[in-house]
This record gives structure tokens, sequence and C-alpha cells, in this order.
């Protein structure tokens, strides 16, 4: 890896030099940025990336380019941010789970603390839903006494994330629950429309049937309520104890010199005040867009990944691998 | 054909038996499950190769025997290194790639290959070099946006 | 519901110059993308969609429907002439395309291959448009249980016409089967066979191991016998006399035309199942329902025309629990979905309510995109054909290089190459000691799908094999698999008693 070897010199050199180096890089960004995808191309956060990207081109005034690095549900394209080292030329638009809860349910060559996470731009809108006239309706409690009632109601997955929730949930409510794999939204909601399963988790697809109401949510796993579903509690209120709430955030890998960082930061927050990011954002893709400095983000994601240590243990120690 | 039947019956026999006894049971993953153990589809894979493998050698062996053939018959070792130097030709470009990008290696790629095949006519080389790596460079970096690969 | 004249209406539209521009531009793109070995739908997805941002999302629609068609053809383009399937679907495509114009007839292979597939996805249009969205909630009906059994149909089927050796098809299957379960367990967490790469947790990606199986594989094979006949080259120069398509022959394969399409929209209906095992069931029925099936695989325009027409019936049926449910049962009906989104408008159920024009204008839009293939198909073809009469040692440097082109370009990196590599190792070995690519592919895609339904089914039935009375259709699958196996046992048997009773020469 000449490259690799080429510019840890650099970087050891500049951190030989101290504030020299870090002098040298305020003309950041000086060449092309590349703003990596976890998923494929078409999906919501492929186009909330390029629509991302397109606003901070004009913003740094270097072509931000979109490149696609699908597999692991976001984790390739974080195995390889960690190991890059292009002081912020190269970042991942994401998901908060691959990095909070990634690391706990699988292995991973990257944490938590290998990366920075310059802003938060989009809250999550992850929900457990149902169908349309079940014998629990479509209220939390009902269902909730509907399965203390009926062992064996169905529930399902698509995250390992959900399952642990609903693994919490079902050891706090006493229930007997089959967990039911699914692949992704395409994978869940027929088997909720057709009911052959009584409810699962859904990451937005309940968002398309909002109107419908083929698809009610009965309980939301943002920090708030749903902006589409005003009627469902949060699991907060629902009480338990546990902040799932997703977040989609830029990251860069730790190494990041300050000042990339910050420039970073400020183009992020000009897009979420761009009409164009807030129509793709809140108008199509049904998410708020909110913008949530370093400090608060990496705050919410610690505590995510401490609570979900908590979690995982309460329900029978951490996996280790 | 049946001597080559009976030598990949034989290779697939083994690795089947290799998947078996070791790689399925060790890397196979494992936990509780309601639905199918995780392992369960690639052991019952495994022994499809190996029961049949099994069978491909047995009746290849049968039919050799009989036909009084040898079961030994090595290809000459000038045969094995052209067959064996396009993937060795391939691997050493892969880890070029690795270090250079694609657009950088893709002229010596296509070039030397053409060499080697006996092509002596430079303007054929040389545009049959370039063509590809211009398209390839248009297609990356203004197309995709995503930069020289 | 919508007025006839609207629907008038949203017809004149479509054939409005405008449009037929877009989705001319979007076939060309496409056509062209796909042509190229090693290219295929995403790299045309990932050029098209800054470009559908600043269009209006009645251009942007149909400018994404034009290049789902393009890329559909071309990729069946680049299968025939060089057995580079740009999508893991062509493969099926391969199998009789390939032998067909290697053998001199590149430009009749071709023509077979456009018209079925022009057939295949203008039928099957039109049973989306007839009966698409009141009938969609058919699909429900398809539970885990049904489409468990399904599979299992399909992979008994398909593991039957494994060509020459039962024996080697059926380890090659085991083999597909082996690498399909690689990846995160669905169920449990676990990493299954995945050695530590994060890259493999979703499981081996298709593209590399179809490139690299056939595409790849295929340029080791021909350099070989490059050499061997060096002079002589190895893919015919110039045509064939009979190298055209009379209207008697084509009249031929319009029967399996037919049923293929409707293979393809039946599993196109239903969610998940995708256009691979379509391609491959088809392609299977066609062949058992042959009075000649040892012409299959050496180029019959049959075995074209079954895969081709069955892999492009099934992208406009997977429309129908789109439009009809809000269900993407494919992968371009979840690019579609993603098309919609930029502008405004949510798939599914409510769009004949809310944006009635729109859904007709992309039903007509559709239509027009098929007869614009046909056009540049069939100009393209006359292009192409040429390909084969380039000498093979250009041909075979630029092919391999297309090959690793293609996977870095779509961002799998040093990992997806060397994964390329080591399956063109593998597939030289298949080639050389036949065994069969088929029913390797088709375990390898089915595993994973297969497997999802059984747990499903296990899981929400508790384990009772009882469930299966109160659904009948899972029930009628199950009993014809039963039934298939039967039979392959039964004729093969037969098959072999023939035969030794007529050389009194074992195999």
């Amino acid at each position: 890896m000449h490259k690799t070897l080429l510019s840890t010199a650099i970087l050891s050199a500049t951190v030989a030099l101290g504030g020299i180096g870090l002098a040298q890089a305020d003309d950041f960004p000086s060449k092309p940025l590349t703003l990596v995808v976890g998923w494929g191309a078409g999906g919501s956060t492929d186009i909330q990336a390029r629509v991302l990207a397109d606003i901070l081109t004009e913003e740094l005034g270097q072509p931000v380019n979109v490149v696609n690095q699908p597999g692991a549900g976001g984790g390739v394209a974080l195995a390889r941010l960690a190991n890059s080292r292009d002081e912020g030329y190269t970042f991942v638009f994401g998901t908060s789970m691959t990095i909070t809860f990634g690391p706990l349910s699988t292995e991973t060559t990257y944490g938590l603390e290998d990366f920075r996470y310059v802003a938060g731009v989009t809250l999550g809108q992850s929900a457990l839903v149902t169908g349309e006239d079940r014998p629990f309706g479509d209220s939390w409690e009902d269902l909730v006494a509907y399965a203390q009632e009926n062992p064996g109601t169905s529930y399902a997955t698509q995250t390992a994330l959900d399952r642990m929730i609903i693994e919490y949930i079902a050891q706090q409510e006493g229930l007997d629950l089959r967990i039911v794999p699914t692949a992704g939204g395409a994978g869940m909601a027929p088997l909720i429309l057709s009911g052959d399963v009584d409810f699962g988790y859904s990451g937005g697809t309940h968002s398309g049937y909002a109107e419908t109401g083929e698809m009610p949510v009965l309980l939301s796993l943002a920090e708030d309520r749903l902006v589409a579903f005003p009627d469902a509690p949060t699991l907060q209120e629902a009480g338990y104890d546990i902040n799932a709430a997703e977040i989609r955030v830029a990251m860069v890998p730790q190494a990041t010199p300050d000042s990339h960082v910050e420039r970073l930061a400020e183009a992020l927050q000009v897009a979420t005040e761009d009409p164009r990011f807030i129509e793709i954002t809140e108008e199509r893709i049904l998410m708020p867009v909110t913008y949530l400095p370093e400090a608060e983000v990496t705050q919410t994601l610690t505590d995510q990944v401490a609570g979900y240590r908590a979690l995982l243990e309460e329900l029978g120690g951490l996996p280790e691998d | 054909m049946t001597r080559k039947n009976f030598w990949s019956g034989l290779g697939v026999s083994a690795v089947a038996l290799l998947l078996l006894t070791w790689v399925i049971p060790t890397y196979g993953g494992g936990g509780f499950s309601f639905g199918l153990p995780p392992q369960l589809l690639a052991t019952l894979g495994a022994w499809l190769m190996l029961a049949c493998a099994l069978a491909l050698t047995l009746v290849s062996a049968i039919v050799l025997r009989r036909d009084g053939e040898p079961f030994i018959a090595l290809p000459g070792l000038d045969h094995l290194w052209h067959q064996t130097w396009p993937f060795l030709y391939v691997l050493a470009f892969i880890v070029l790639i690795d270090r250079f990008p694609l657009t950088w290696v893709a002229p010596a790629l296509i070039a030397g290959l053409l060499l080697i095949l006996g092509e002596r006519r430079w303007h054929v080389v040389a545009l049959t070099a370039a063509l590809p790596t211009a398209g390839l460079y248009g297609l990356t970096a203004h197309l995709m946006r995503i930069g020289v690969v | 519901m919508i007025g006839f004249d609207a629907i008038l209406g949203s017809f004149a539209a479509a054939f409005h110059y405008e449009s037929i521009a877009v989705i001319l531009g979007g076939v060309l793109l496409g056509y062209i993308v796909g042509v190229i070995p090693g290219l295929n739908r995403a790299v045309a997805i990932a050029i098209a969609i800054p470009l559908t941002f600043y269009m209006s999302a009645y251009a942007a629609i149909a400018f994404l429907i034009g290049l789902s068609k393009g890329t559909a053809a071309g990729s069946a383009v680049s299968a025939i002439l060089l057995n580079t399937p740009g999508e893991p679907s062509s493969a099926a495509t391969c199998l009789d395309g390939y032998p067909m114009a290697s053998s001199g007839k590149p430009r009749k292979a071709l023509k077979v291959g456009l018209l079925a597939s022009v057939i295949g996805d203008l039928l099957a249009t039109l049973l989306l448009i007839a009966v698409a969205i009141p009938f969609a909630s058919v699909a429900l009906k398809f539970g885990p249980y049904e489409l468990a059994a399904i599979l299992v149909f399909a992979l008994v089927f398909i593991a039957g016409m494994a060509g020459g050796s039962f024996l080697k098809g059926l380890a090659a299957g085991g083999m597909g089967i082996v690498l399909g379960t690689v990846g995160l367990d669905p169920e449990t967490g676990a990493m299954r066979l995945t050695f530590g790469y994060a890259e493999l947790m979703e499981g081996v990606p298709i593209l590399p191991l179809v490139i690299g199986t056939l595409a790849l594989a295929e340029m080791f094979v021909q350099l070989d016998e490059y050499r061997r006949n060096k002079g002589a080259s190895v893919i015919k120069l110039g045509h064939q006399a009979d190298d055209d398509l009379s209207y008697r022959e084509f009249k031929t394969t319009l029967p399996t035309i037919f049923r293929s399409t409707g293979v393809g929209a039946f599993v196109g209906a239903l969610p998940g199942l995708g256009p691979s095992v379509g391609a491959f069931m088809a392609y299977g029925l066609a062949k058992r329902g042959d009075k000649d099936p040892e012409s299959f695989g050496k180029g019959n325009p049959k075995g074209i025309a079954a895969a081709e027409s069955a892999d492009n019936a099934v992208i406009p049926a997977s429309y129908i629990p789109l439009f009809g449910l809000g269900i993407p049962g494919s992968v371009s009906a979840a690019l579609l979905v993603g098309a919609f989104m930029i502008h405004g408008i949510q798939v599914g159920p409510l769009m004949l309510r809310d944006h009635p024009e729109m859904l007709f204008t992309l039903f007509s839009g559709m239509i027009v995109a098929s007869l614009l293939m046909l056009a540049v198909g069939w100009y393209g073809l006359r292009i192409f054909a040429k390909v084969t009469s380039v000498p093979p040692h250009i041909v075979i440097p630029v092919v391999i290089f297309l090959c690793l082109a293609g996977i870095q370009v779509q961002g799998y990196g040093t990992f997806g190459l060397i994964t390329v590599f080591v399956f063109a190792l593998f597939g030289y070995f298949l080639k050389k000691f036949d065994y069969s690519f088929v029913t390797f592919l088709v375990a390898f895609i089915v595993t994973p799908m297969l497997e999802m339904n059984l747990r499903q089914s296990i899981i929400l039935s508790g384990g009772e094999i009882g469930i299966l009375l109160e659904r009948p259709i899972a029930l009628v699958f199950v009993i014809a698999t039963l039934l298939m196996a039967l039979h392959l046992g039964w004729s093969g048997w037969r098959h072999r008693a023939r035969r030794r009773a007529t050389t009194n020469h074992a195999d």
C-alpha cells in the first residue's frame, strides 16, 4: 500500500510539526471530496446523499462525488472509512444504527471511537407497526394485553437492534412471541399486509401507508412521536427506558484535523437550512431535518451504546466474540 | 472424459469432506434458533456434493478399470504453463490495481496481453489500449462522478 | 376511477415527441451501458439519478423506464455475443445464446433474443394495465409457506435440467447451496462462512460471482483455445449463410415465448422471487417440454426465447404488487420507488386515486419504451453482431479489462477483484470438467430466499406441518414437487436403462 504509507508518513510529519501542519490544512478543501453511501444507488439514503452532495459542492467550492459502497447494512463503508487516511476528504453519510449497534451485534473492525461525527442532519422515523383490522386494533396497550393472552403472537424483525428491543419488551411484559426474520421493508410489508404476522418493525416503509391507514403505527422508536403518526406513543411514553432514535449522520475518521471537521460541519449546517434538502427529506422521504452539532451527536450516540450494552446484559450477557 | 470425471469427483469429495469436518463446524455460525439451525443448509449442500462426487468417482473408476485405461495421465509441463500464465497475468494486475487506479494500469494490462498474443501492429495495440481506458475515464470522472478508479 | 378520455390523454402525452425523446434517451443510455460487458443497471442508475433531479416528474420516470428496458436488452446482447451477462438474470440467456453466436449465427441469436424480450415485456405490461391493481391483493395469498413451496419446486425442477451428467449437476448444485448460505444468519445473527470479512455479511456478492464464473472464466478458456488453434479464430469470422431469422423459424419459438411470458409474469407478480428465478424456470420448462431436450445448451433458439421473454416479463409484472400494494417486487421496482420519491409521489395503492394521470402515463410510457427498444435493438444488433468478427486476440484483453472495470466502477474494491478472480478459477474448472453452471447459479440464488421463507414458515406455524392443510396453494406445490422428483428419478432411470441396452456401455 504505497499510497497509505506515503500518507501515513505525511500524517506523522504533520503531527511532528504540530501547529504548522494544522495551519497548512486551513485551505481545506483544496481537492474534490468523496461522499460515501453505505447503500445501493436509488435508495432513500442515496437520494438524500446526492442532494446533500450538490449543496455541499456549492458550499465548499469543490466537487463532492457520491460513491456507493453497499454491504453489511452500511458496515462495509464504515470498515473502509476507519482505515482511511484522507483527512476528511472522504466521509460517510449513513445511519447511526450501523455504528451504535453494529459493533455490539456482529464482529466489526471498527467501533464508535474510530470516527468523529461531524453532524447529524436527519432524524429517523422507525416504528413498530401492525396491519388493518387486527383483533387488538392499533393501540400498543391492547396489543400487549392481546399478546399476554395469546402466546405465539408473531413479530417481524429486520435488524439485530429491533430484535433486541422486542426481546427486552417481551421480557418486561411477560410475552411469548414468535419472532420472524424478514429481509428489509419489502420483505416485511407483505407479511404485515396479508395478516400472516401480527406486528413488526419498520424503518420507514409505514410512511408510505400513512394515508391509507393500511399500516398503523403502534409505537414510535424515535425520540419524539412520528410526524405522520402523532397518535402513537414513543418507547419512553410506553414505559420502556430505551433510546433507539435513528440519526442520519456524516462521519469522518477519528484522525481528521479539527479545522477540516469544522469546515465540513459549517457546510452541513448550511445544507440543513437549504430548501432543496429540506424538501427532499421532509416532504419526500418524510423525515424531519434537524442540525445536531458534533458534541451533541457524539453524546447521544455514546449514551445509546451504553444503553444498548446495559440492555444486552440484562437479556443475558453480551455475546462475546 | 472418464479420467477427468474420476479426478474431479475425487477433488470435489475432498473439498466436501473438508467443508463437513472443519470449515462448516468452525465457521458456520451457531446460536439458538427456532427455525433452521444456521449450519443446516450448508451441511446439506456439502453432503450433496460429497454423495454425488463419490458416486461419480466410483462409477468412473469402474469404467476406467474395465476399459483398462490408466488412472494417471499427466499433462505436459508446457501445457500446464499455458493454462496457468493467464491467471498469473490477471492476478498480477489485480495486485497493481490494488495500489494504483485501474485507469492508469489499464493500458498496460490491455497492451501487454495483446503483445503476448502476437499482435505486432503498433497502431492496433495503441488504439485497443487507449480507447477502453479513455471510456473508463469518461465514465467514472464525468458521467458517474465517482472520481478516477 | 379515471375517465376513459383521461387514459387516452395520457397515451397521447406518452406519444408526444418530447416524451419519446426522453424515453429514447433512457433506452439508449441503458442499452449502451448494458451492452458493455461488466457494466449493468446499477452503473446506468448511478449515471441517471443525478440527471433526473433536473427533469419533471414525468420525464424522470419515463427516462428511468427507458433505462431499465435498455439495460435489460443491452445485457442480453453481451450475454449472447461474449457470454458476459450484465445482470445475473441474463445468465439463462447465455446458455443457448452464446453457443449459437459462436457457431456463426450471432445475428439470428440476437434477433430471437430481442423479439422474445419485447414480446414478453409488452404482454406483461398489458397484463399489468389490465389486471394489476384490482388483483394485486392476490399476491398476498402467497405468504412464506407458498413461497417456500414454490422455491423448493423450482429447485427440484431446475436440478432436473442439469444436462449431460446428472451427478455432476447435483454436485454443482451442492456447491451453490453452500455458497448461498454465506453471510449473516437472519435468525441468530451469527456470521456464517464469512471468515471475518464485512463484505461477505450480506452473502457472496452476486455480480462478481457471475462475472467471474461466466465472463472472466470464458476469457481464460478462450485464451487456452486461442493458443491451440492460433491462426484460426475461436469465434468464427463473418456470418454463416443462414445467419438471419426467417419468419418460419421465428414462428416455432412463439409458443415458447408465450409460455415463458406466463412463467415470468407469475414469478414477477409474487414479491421477492425476481427475474433470475423466472428466467431459469422458463428455460427449464422449455427444455423439459421440448421434443429434443438435448439440443438445449447448444444453440437452440427456443432456449434464448424462453430466457429472454421470461426475464423481461418479470419486470412489468413486478410492478403489480408495487402499484397495487406498495411492495417493490424487484430491483427495478425499488428503483422506480426512489424516482417517484424524488418527485414527491408515494408509490402504492393511492396512486390510482391521487395521481391517476401519472399512473397511466407511466403505463403508456412503458409501451412506448418497449417499441423504442425494438427499434434501437434492431439497428443495434446489426452493429454489435460485428463484434464476433473482431479477432479474439483483441476481444479477450478488452473483455478482461471490462470485467475488472465493472467491479471497480461499482465500488466493490479490491475485495471484489479478488472475488472475481477466485470465481474465474472456479468457473474455469466448472467448464473444463463439465460441471453445470446452471444448477450452481440457481442453487446459489434460491438458497437464501428458500431459507428465509422456510424459516418464516417454521416459526409462524410453531413447527407444525399440519399448517399445510390450511394453505392449499402451498400444498399443491409440495405435491407437485414430490411428483416432479419421482418423475425425474423414473425418467432418469429409464433413460439410463435404454442407453445401456442400446450401447451396452455405461456412462
